[in-house]
């Protein structure tokens, strides 16, 4: 038996899509399928709609439309069961159907992932339930690149932060359990947060009750399932509420930028059609039928181009795509120019589609890097980032101000000020109550008295709060673990790297032109312990051996630093029987350290320039051979944020009048 | 019994229940592991507290919802939120679920609790969503109202009347220039200044300034835009 890769991307978009294929078989005939608008994106990612056309899709309705017609008999639902506003939604048009439609409907709901006992209570209540077949989707990672896993849970920071509601932390566990029982136990549960706590204690649980489940049912319960793995290290779980200013900050990377300026879900991005013009419709190209100028554009990691532009810094795309322009340029003509033989020419010509492939990204990403580049040469957006380095640096926040204030009176779009101001409160424990309601007030009079409500949830998430103490370091002593504080950070993860190297990187903080993001940091301090300590403290002979950093040893910067940083701190082993694992061990042949797999959970939402700095300490510890905790590095998360969607969460919408 | 794998206690429960021993049912249950078996039968057994508490040991918010849906029909209000008062998980949920379906249950709620800001916050919103002005306004007086007696929350209280006088004054605008309803009402005071510096009334922009003692910076940023952007339109 061939060793099993464990968070195998294609397998888990593979085992999805069968899973949700079958369930639409089970529907004889032609059917209509309501998709709630969250799905889409996932769906869109597993499934081409001609498949379900295949399999007997008709036409797709959007559930928040409430369109639905009666134009076939079988009504497909295919929705998320765990909040009761969209469960209510679904029996509403049911209802309605029932009473106008002139022919007999059958409904179909699929709850993704699971059928919920609330679900079947309410639709019970609404007197439904009775003539709809229920089932689900077991539809938890939806993976966006080969190391990329989200669960695509739009809602859980707005969830998780502001509405205190721990539904995605349990969907997560249970993601995170599939794994487990195909895979292994992850031999080491380490991570930073309450949230993640609870989850690391969810996973730990919940063994207990698979064993339970295994032998009652009593086929012979497979011992193996729950043995820690021989091919993953540990799961590091990160909660998003540790560090907060990684989300704030306007992200650097090419791909952070695109999500900055265009917005990206699930891989596809929004542009102008003027924007991408002429470019022929490629493969990845589905162009949006609807009346506005907007064209859907596929942000395809599997493209040869993008992938090495999509994590570099911004700075050097521009280079970047000159450089692949001109050996685009060159291959063609030289070939064209060799091409003298029958055979080589027979050999261009099947290059040639591929060349074109490589022509169409090249035009397309010249366009949307011109398109960026508009964009950060504007005058609020290089003020923006001057705010933004000088708090991540550490200058004093106060001499800030006055440039906000301006940015308050220019009208600058809402979620851009309240970035600021919330990384100002999140990297030094609070703001003066003086300065917070000047600013409160100047927002209100700026932008509403809505925002009041706003503010409050900007509060209540901790991202904006008063400072109690006058200085730093004195009062907050007292309570450690309830914020972070940036003030040591700084210094003892090297956060603010003032020589960054952003061509050719030597260190995460090129992902932000100069601040190294904290999770990644801390995610760090666990695999690449003598990289990071050498970062931190460089060693005073050159030639000393990397091993010699003392500051590596163990878990040594992990524990110093997490006494800073707010939330639980937690470090489980999970052990099986021995036979168990040496019988896993066998099976699987063995494995060196190297070889095996880190899994980083981000609790709450990961940022594209996380991935792209995770990525690049995975390939530091590829070409080292790993640093004693594997080298293959999985990304998961409940799904990708960004500041103006953190922020955004809490912004009133209503208005007056 | 508890050392062997294999025994389903949720079996045993059921049937020691049967028996009519509840009590040792009860504590049989606890060694059950799986809590979308244990919770169901606490519930049929009346066991309703016990029920909830182990729903949100669980995690599963749906176990819990379920448990809390259940209590919300069976018992009074003011003994559901004593349920609620010492499980902040639980009334998280509530909480979360009531602000889009039942925000009457909320105004008890917060009122039973003192929890004033969120009361009030909860009377902003419903003002936020009321098309009829006048209907706003009283919403406005009663969320200000609502904080009256906490010191804390003076400055939020200045601003929810600063809310009021700002209607009002958008109300005034709209008859004196003859303007079409919501050419103003709905605006922030920047934004205000900003039109009426625009359409020519200096005056009437200069009165919301005082009004509001918008800082003079800001005052002047809003004229010279409102005054580019006039020209522009010329």
């Amino acid at each position: 038996m061939a060793p099993k890769v464990p968070f195998n991307a294609s397998e888990i978009s593979e085992k999805a899509r069968r899973d949700l294929l079958l369930l639409l078989e089970g529907v004889r005939g032609k059917k209509n399928l309501v998709l709630e608008k969250a799905l889409a994106g996932s769906l869109n990612l597993l499934v081409k709609f001609s498949t379900l056309q295949e399999y007997g899709v008709d036409k797709p309705f959007f559930l928040e439309n409430d369109n639905v017609d009666s134009s076939q008999r079988n009504v497909v639902f295919l929705v998320r069961g765990e909040k009761s506003k969209t469960v209510l939604e679904v029996a509403d048009q049911i209802k309605r159907l029932r009473r106008n439609g002139s022919v007999e409907h059958e409904f179909t709901i699929i709850w993704v992932p699971r059928r919920t006992m609330v679900s079947d209570q309410l639709l019970e209540e609404a007197g439904v339930l009775g003539e709809a077949s229920v089932s689900e989707w077991p539809l938890f990672f939806v993976p966006l690149a080969d190391d990329v896993l989200s669960l695509e849970l739009d809602e859980a920071v707005t969830d998780l932060y502001l509405r205190k509601d721990p539904t995605s932390v349990y969907l997560s566990a249970k993601a995170l359990m599939l794994q487990q029982q195909k895979y292994g136990l992850f031999p080491r549960i380490i991570g930073k947060g309450d949230n993640s706590k609870r989850l690391a204690d969810l996973l730990i649980r919940m063994r207990t009750e698979v064993t339970a489940g295994e032998s009652s049912a009593s086929d012979g319960a497979s011992f193996l399932g729950l043995t820690p793995s021989s091919t993953i290290d540990s799961l590091i779980i990160i909660d998003r509420e540790v560090d907060f200013p990684t989300v704030l900050l306007t992200q650097l990377t090419y791909e952070g930028l695109i999500d900055e300026v265009f917005n990206i879900t699930a891989n596809q991005t929004e542009v102008d059609s003027s924007v991408v013009g002429g470019a022929a419709p490629q493969p990845g190209q589905t162009a949006s039928a609807s009346a506005s100028m907007k064209r859907k554009v596929l942000i395809d990691p599997k493209d040869a181009l993008y992938s090495t532009l999509g994590d570099s810094n911004f700075s050097v795309v521009g280079a970047l795509l000159n450089t692949a322009a001109r050996r685009l340029q060159s291959s063609t003509e030289r070939n064209q120019l060799a091409a003298k033989t029958t055979a080589e020419l027979r050999d261009f010509v099947t290059k040639l589609p591929g060349y074109q492939a490589e022509q169409a990204s090249l035009k397309l990403h010249t366009n949307l890097a011109e398109e960026i580049i508009k964009h950060t040469r504007s005058d609020i957006f290089t003020r923006c980032l001057e705010v933004q380095q000088n708090i991540m640096s550490g200058a004093d926040p106060t001499t800030q101000h006055d440039s906000i204030t301006e940015l308050i009176s220019r009208d600058v779009p809402l979620p851009t000020i309240l970035r600021l101001l919330c990384l100002e409160s999140t990297t030094n424990a609070g703001m003066r109550p003086k300065d917070l309601e000047t600013f409160k007030r100047a927002i209100i009079q700026a932008y509403g008295p809505q925002h009041l409500l706003t503010l409050s949830s900007l509060e209540k998430m901790s991202l904006l709060s008063s400072r109690a103490g006058l200085v730093l370091g004195t009062s907050q002593a007292a309570k450690p673990g309830t914020v972070t504080n940036y003030s040591p950070l700084r210094r003892n993860l090297k956060l603010w790297d003032d020589d960054v190297n952003e061509a050719k990187p030597n260190d995460i903080s090129y992902v932000f032109s100069g601040y190294a993001p904290l999770s990644v940091r801390l995610v760090q301090s666990i695999i690449q312990k003598q990289t990071l300590a050498n970062a931190i403290k460089p060693p005073t002979h050159p030639s000393a051996a990397a091993q010699a950093n003392p500051l590596a040893q163990g878990l040594r910067i992990f524990d110093d630093v997490t006494k800073y940083i707010r939330g639980a701190t937690f470090d489980e082993t999970q052990t099986g029987e021995e036979k168990a694992v040496k019988a896993r061990s066998m099976l699987n042949g063995s494995h060196n350290d190297a070889a095996k797999t880190v899994v980083v959970f981000f609790l709450g939402g990961v940022t594209r320039a996380e991935i792209s700095a995770l990525r690049f300490v995975g390939g530091r510890l590829r070409e080292v051979g790993g640093e004693g905790r594997g080298s293959r590095v999985v990304i998961c998360s409940t799904g990708i944020v960004k500041g103006a969607g953190l922020v955004g969460s809490a912004i009133e919408t209503e208005t007056f009048g | 019994l508890h050392g062997a794998p294999g025994v389903s206690f949720e079996g045993i429960a059921r049937a020691a229940y049967d028996e009519g021993r509840v009590r040792l049912a009860t504590q049989l249950l606890n060694y059950e592991p799986r809590p979308g078996k244990q919770v169901p039968l606490l519930l049929g057994m009346k066991e309703d507290t016990i029920a909830l508490d182990k729903a949100i040991e669980s995690g599963d918010t749906d176990l819990v919802y379920h448990v809390l849906l259940h209590l919300r029909k069976k018992l009074p209000l003011a003994a559901f939120f004593r349920v609620l008062n010492t499980r902040p998980l639980a009334t998280a949920l509530v909480e979360s679920s009531a602000w889009h379906q039942d925000k009457d249950l909320l105004k008890d709620l917060y009122y039973q609790d003192d929890r004033r800001l969120e009361g009030s916050n909860l009377l902003l919103s419903e003002a936020l969503e009321s098309t009829d002005l006048a209907l706003a306004l009283d919403k406005l007086k009663l969320a200000s109202k609502y904080l009256q007696d906490t010191k804390d929350l003076a400055f939020h209280r200045t601003q929810l009347e600063d809310a009021a006088k700002l209607l009002r004054l958008q109300e005034t605008f709209e008859k004196e220039l003859k303007m079409e309803s919501g050419a103003f009402v709905g605006q922030s005071v920047n934004q205000t200044i900003f039109s009426l510096t625009r359409l020519g009334h200096a005056k009437r922009a200069q009165k919301v300034i005082a009004e509001f003692k918008v800082p003079e910076r800001t005052a002047t940023w809003l004229k010279l835009r409102a005054l580019v952007s006039a020209r522009h339109w010329n």
